[in-house]
């Protein structure tokens, strides 16, 4: 993103590009093959303040607007997918609590999100429901006395679990929704890990099981009924600008390796970037990377400004950005050729990775339920 | 509309409704409509009108006031943010 960036957003994303260039890129590689990250960098990133970027001062964040959790997104986005997810769902996890955790959730958790001390999970998936929010099996029920809850259910596909120790966890209570914190240790919950993804292989997904947990009514976050509706927008709003600029980061990798691999690589005597079918393949890519440098930029300055125009913007970044990743990524192999599709190359990891982008934090076709939907609430106000 | 000229023009109720009408897909909306009831709305409804309240009116809105009650209509709506309002000032 550089539309109409300050002089202090400028500077921090130069400080973010040198972190990566520094830290993540020579990595990123080998952390897909083994499926971890290093937990070095996790902590340096948490040192840095990249964990707790959005989060006030007060809590020990670092109150950064949301133009610059997009540059930083995007710049992490560009080396290492799997990285960036550390970024997301802390996120996630973090701004929902600030939004509607009670006081004393805020003091006990913000402080050690916000320094990268401990990692969240923003647990909604369940193995029968997908992206249906409404059909949760995951339940709460209050034992006799109401002074515990008892927790039965399975999540899958959880972004950071095999590392997390606090998750927020989405279910139903009484045939409400209902999202409730629940710390690792917790007695009868258990984390396995998911491996062999085709990518993002390195960002610590798992399946959550719980049986019987016995956790405090205060660990619910808003309350019963508005888990759904109030909680998990806030998290999914910061969960898709993240995501939305973790792929723009893709694009313009692949933009970028391919402008200099065309210009350097000779068929014959010509450069491949001589070659009008090549100078086609660039030309998408980066028409696609400035349409989604304004979609990105125009989400993150929405959510600073709390624009009513926020939530859809967002989903329109993530849209669009998710899907052009996944043009780009092929488009950067197939300029390649054959040694675009190695393991050594970035731009397979890409290509492993952009798809992923268009399932984490819903789906293309949810996206496409919910623009639609809002679009055409406008119905009546067309022109004006 | 800033958060001052919205309390100031004593149209609550009037901008709350043109926000509402810019929502959802229709020509109109009756005060005491539930909006939730109805499935007018999109499942993203409640958290925008909560933001656009919470910017619109200079009000902030937390756990505590999580109350369906507060946001079923336009008259709720209305209601909550004249009260939230007089709250904020005292």
């Amino acid at each position: 993103m550089r539309y109409s960036l300050t002089e202090q957003q400028q500077a921090r994303r130069a400080e973010f590009r040198e972190f990566v260039a520094s830290h993540v890129e020579p990595r990123a590689a080998d952390w897909e093959r083994d499926q971890v990250v290093s937990r070095q960098v996790v902590q340096l990133m948490g040192e840095r303040g990249y964990l707790g970027s959005n989060l006030p001062c007060e809590y020990g964040g670092q109150g950064w607007d949301v133009v610059t959790f997009g540059l930083l997104n995007e710049a992490f986005g560009r080396a290492s997918s799997s990285l960036t997810s550390y970024l997301t769902v802390q996120s996630m996890v973090a701004m929902a609590l600030l939004k509607w955790g009670t006081r004393e959730q805020k003091s006990a958790w913000l402080p050690r999100l916000a320094t990268g001390e401990i990692i969240a999970s923003f647990a909604m998936t369940e193995p029968d429901t997908g992206s249906d929010l409404n059909a949760f099996k995951t339940e709460f029920k209050r034992r006799a006395g109401g002074d515990t809850l008892i927790l039965n259910g399975n999540k899958r596909w959880i972004t950071c679990a095999q590392v997390s120790e606090i998750f927020l966890i989405f279910g139903k209570m009484d045939n409400q929704s209902v999202a409730c914190l629940v710390p690792r240790e917790t007695p009868g919950f258990t984390v396995e890990p998911i491996r062999e993804l085709m990518g993002f292989r390195a960002a610590g997904l798992a399946k959550l099981s719980f049986v019987n947990v016995e956790l405090p009514p205060s660990n619910i976050v808003g309350k019963p009924g508005f888990g759904v509706s109030h909680v998990m927008p806030v998290g999914m709003q910061y969960g898709r600008i993240s995501t939305a600029c973790s792929a723009l980061g893709i694009m313009r990798g692949c933009f970028e390796e391919s402008v200099a691999y065309a210009a350097r690589r000779k068929i014959g005597d010509r450069s491949l970037g001589e070659i009008g079918l090549m100078r086609r393949l660039i030309a998408r890519m980066g028409t696609d990377v400035e349409a989604g440098n304004f979609l990105c930029y125009n989400a993150c300055r929405a959510e600073d400004e709390r624009a009513p125009e926020s939530f859809e913007t967002a989903l329109a970044a993530k849209y669009f950005t998710s899907q052009a990743s996944v043009r780009a990524a092929s488009d950067a192999v197939q300029l390649r050729g054959a040694a675009g599709c190695h393991e050594s190359s970035p731009t397979a990891r890409y290509y492993g990775s952009a798809k992923i982008m268009e399932i984490i934090e819903g789906t293309t076709q949810v996206h496409e339920d919910l623009l639609g939907r809002m679009y055409m609430g406008q119905a009546g106000v067309l022109g004006q | 509309m800033t958060s001052e000229s919205a309390k100031r023009d004593g149209d609550v109720k009037g901008t709350i409704k043109k926000f509402l009408l810019r929502s959802i897909n229709l020509p109109d909306v009756e005060d005491d409509e539930d909006l939730f009831e109805s499935g007018m709305v999109n499942s993203l409804f409640a958290v925008q009108l909560t933001t656009f309240i919470e910017k619109t009116f200079g009000i902030e809105i937390g756990a505590d006031d999580l109350d369906i009650k507060n946001f079923r209509s336009l008259n709720a709506a209305t209601h909550f943010v004249k009260s939230k309002s007089a709250a904020t000032a005292s």
